[in-house]
């Protein structure tokens, strides 16, 4: 079995700085099958593909392709050994008609077309990349792809957000090039569809293959088990006040949001003192949600209700003066790194100073020192915040609105690539907002700390709320099924 | 046509409009019109489209050379210093060597700039630096020469303009064109457009960006030997390349090309050129003092950024 792989991937390990993508991952793939590649957000499995594909390069481990060594240093060279990705984002230049992306890569254009036909699609080559629609887009991609006709056909992802005419194409020239004794890796959150194409399916999870089998009726639970791993011993609890018998009134409430190409009709209402978290798979819709409702971009129809009063953003400042404020998910848009811990903290207390006045040294200083003290920022490194750890950074992110203030708490992945102490930390703040009477929406990429840190969860599945649950049933598995779209409560 | 392929023919439209309505105001202005005013028009506009035409390369492919103008100065100096006094043979020879060594100059800034990951402004504002102050080292005072015979092929004489109109087309023929059409010229736009997704599609883009300021390194190289046919001596001053380095830039922006990268060509920038030349001539005829015009030239460049950014922002995005 081994003799004939196509593809042998031993001990693969990436870091990025301290963070570890992948530690120890092997992944086989024989010609002529389906193999699915699956795990959790952050299990490893972009890095790993971006390695296959010669976008980046790992820092040990050996790949074998035929049974021969080979490092891929660039995404042509790999495409030139046989293995042609379509990533989840369409790597065609915007700007530029379909008819040039293709001499880009060298694709023959009327093998191009004709592959395209055979999707029963047809285009006009000249149309500029950035005009034509995203589904349509993935297809070009993959026909572009097919062209080279590849030994390896990399799919991250490809059926997200594809119309199901479309979504099942792609599977009937994936199994195609089964026929054809090719093979295809297939990543993908939508479990069902595994289930029924894929021969075989690797799951990783923290940049570990944990286990690899071959697909079956009712392989879901087995995968869905293997990305969770062991339960985490349960953290601590922290006291609630808000129970959902609460009646306590609506802080915000938003009514038929759609927008982007992602989000379609979401309504949702948040209570005073409560903690809602918000689960997704990667590129549901709740970047641009949490976006919405900090002011930053424009819902194409639906209405947001603060306290009863409906109201609109044009500027985050609006969404700031009603008392809501985010807390971005990436860190480094949220923070001035250069500069320190103080003037960071202070950085949105201009409502309570006058535009012209001089800023108020004594009081600013005491309203910061307050913050530091109850967020426990460690200190050492105040000068400038970028030396500070990522723990340390995050909390002077949730503490500018402390000296701010605010009603409403837009948390977007707070707890992302932090550690487990100061995770709690950062969870009792929130709890302590919440006891407060504030409110908190919470999007984490980690599932099990939803149950331990929120009053109430919704689920987004493709622009939509699949599910709302109640904490007692926010378990992983619901969580998880649900994010999948294999539930739904709505 | 698409809403987007229309508005970049809408820009280049606009542009041609301007140019011919400056063009007959200021034929309107002149006591009579012929074909020595017709090379006068060419001559005043080529070295500046010359190099809007490099400069306008290097911006669609994502970076941007302040150092444009002093590699044209350097041209300019060497070849005015070298050329003069010589036979026609000698100063052709001479000429294609500077031409090398504008393309290698261009090569090295974008091997710099490839190489230290250091943004192109910074690089190219110290690589102006450095080569105005060797152009100062190599002829500290404005002077020099070059074979009259060679002059004559590149600026014409009397009423002959058909020799600086070659020079003006000739590059678009042969060095535009075919670079449009080549994979490299894909690669051009691809870099400039998202440089994550040209990588992804198999696009060298270190050797493409070093390409690029050597092709700009080219056009800079000839518009400073064009300075020397035209002008018959060269200037090393800073305050010339200072000057030719943000009208190379006015002119690929007012010739439609984006400061973002990825949109425009080289024709534009040419008609640009003419526009560029024409405000401070008609203001002159006025009597106007020719700083005035610049108060002309920033406003309307000014203008044009404002209507570009304010149709690009036709997405949801409130950034």
């Amino acid at each position: 079995m081994a003799e004939n792989s196509l593809l042998r991937i031993s001990s693969i390990a990436k870091s990025y700085g301290p963070v570890i993508a992948l530690k120890n991952a092997n992944f086989e793939v024989q010609p002529g099958e389906i193999h699915a590649l699956l795990g959790a957000n952050g299990a490893g499995k972009s890095t790993l593909v971006k390695i296959l594909t010669g976008v980046i390069t790992s820092d040990s481990g050996t790949i074998e392709l035929h049974g021969k060594p080979i490092r891929f240093t660039s995404p042509d060279q790999a495409r030139k050994n046989g293995i042609a990705p379509v990533f989840q984002d369409p790597a065609l230049i915007p700007d530029v008609s379909i008819r040039r992306n293709l001499i880009l890569t060298g694709t023959h254009e009327a093998r191009f077309v004709s592959e395209l036909a055979a999707m029963g699609l047809s285009i006009n080559l000249n149309e500029t990349a950035g005009n034509i629609e995203l589904p349509i887009l993935r297809m070009i991609d993959l026909a572009r792809a097919l062209t080279h006709d590849p030994e390896l056909l990399i799919l991250d992802e490809i059926t997200a957000a594809l119309p199901v005419d479309l979504a099942d194409k792609v599977i009937s020239i994936m199994n195609d090039q089964k026929t054809k004794g090719k093979s295809v890796v297939f990543i993908s959150h939508r479990l069902a569809e595994i289930e029924e194409i894929c021969d075989r399916a690797t799951v990783l999870r923290d940049g570990i293959d944990v286990d690899t089998f071959i697909t079956t009726k009712g392989s879901e639970e087995r995968i869905v088990a293997s990305m969770l791993g062991e339960k985490n011993a349960a953290a601590r609890t922290l006291t609630r006040n808000f129970t959902s018998e609460s009646q306590s009134s609506i802080q915000v409430e938003i009514r038929n949001i759609s927008g982007g190409k992602t989000l379609s009709d979401v309504s949702f209402s948040i209570k005073q003192g409560e903690v809602l978290g918000v689960a997704a798979l990667e590129g549901q819709g709740q970047n641009l949600l949490f976006e919405i409702l900090a002011g930053e971009a424009k819902p194409t129809s639906g209405e947001i209700i603060v306290k009863g009063e409906k109201v609109k953003f044009s500027h985050p400042k609006d969404a700031i003066q009603l008392g809501i404020s985010l807390v971005p998910g990436d860190r480094k848009t949220a923070l001035l790194s250069q500069r320190s811990i103080r003037e960071n903290l202070a950085l949105t207390r201009f409502r309570g100073v006058l535009k012209w006045g001089k800023i108020k040294t004594k009081e600013e200083e005491r309203s910061v020192d307050n913050a530091v003290a109850a967020l426990q920022i460690d200190t050492r490194a105040k000068s400038q915040v970028k030396r500070l750890s990522g723990g340390n950074q995050q909390k002077v992110t949730i503490g500018r609105w402390v000296t701010t203030g605010f009603d409403l708490l837009l948390c977007f992945d707070p707890t992302r690539g932090i550690d487990v102490g100061t995770k709690q930390q950062i969870y009792e703040l929130i709890r302590g907002f919440a006891n407060e009477g504030k409110s908190v929406l919470l999007f984490t990429s980690e599932l099990r700390e939803i149950q331990m840190s929120c009053d109430r969860a919704i689920v987004i599945y493709e622009g939509k709320v699949q599910a709302t649950l109640p904490i007692n049933e926010c378990n992983e598995e619901n969580l998880m099924n649900a994010a999948h779209g294999l539930v739904s409560n709505q | 046509m698409t809403f987007t392929q229309w508005r970049r023919q809408s820009w280049n439209i606009a542009i041609i409009v301007l140019a011919i309505g400056l063009g007959l105001w200021r034929i309107n202005q002149l006591p009579q019109f012929g074909a020595y005013e017709a090379r006068t028009f060419i001559l005043g506009i080529l070295p500046i489209a010359l190099l809007s035409m490099g400069q306008a390369l290097i911006i669609i492919g994502g970076g941007i050379n302040l150092a444009i103008g002093a590699e044209a100065v350097l041209i300019n100096v060497l070849s005015a210093k070298f050329m003069e006094g010589t036979d026609f043979k000698t100063s052709v020879i001479l000429a294609i060597v500077f031409l090398l060594l504008g393309t290698g100059v261009g090569a090295l800034t974008g091997w710099i700039i490839s190489t230290s990951g250091i943004a192109d402004i910074v690089v190219t504002l110290a690589t102006s630096f450095l080569l105005v102050g060797v152009a100062m080292f190599v002829m500290p005072q404005p002077g020099g020469g070059i074979n009259q015979s060679l002059a004559n092929l590149i600026a014409g004489n009397d009423s002959n303009f058909l020799p600086p109109l070659v020079w003006l087309i000739l590059p678009i023929v042969l060095i535009w064109i075919p670079l449009y059409r080549s994979r490299l010229g894909v690669a051009m736009y691809a870099i400039g457009s998202n440089k994550d997704a040209a990588f992804l599609s198999g696009v060298n883009v270190n050797l493409t960006r070093v390409e690029l300021y050597a092709i700009g390194g080219l056009f800079a190289a000839l518009s400073g030997i064009v300075t020397t046919g035209v002008t018959l001596s060269s200037s090393p001053f800073a305050n010339i390349s200072n000057t030719a380095t943000l009208n190379s830039v006015a002119g690929a922006v007012l010739g439609g090309v984006s400061l973002a990268g990825g949109v425009g060509g080289l024709v534009g920038p040419v008609i640009a050129s003419l526009v560029l030349f024409f405000i401070p001539t008609i203001l002159l005829g006025f009597g106007i003092d020719p700083s005035y015009s610049q108060i002309v030239t920033g406003a309307l460049t000014i203008i044009v950024v404002l209507l570009g950014g304010i149709l690009r922002r036709r997405t949801g995005k409130i950034k």
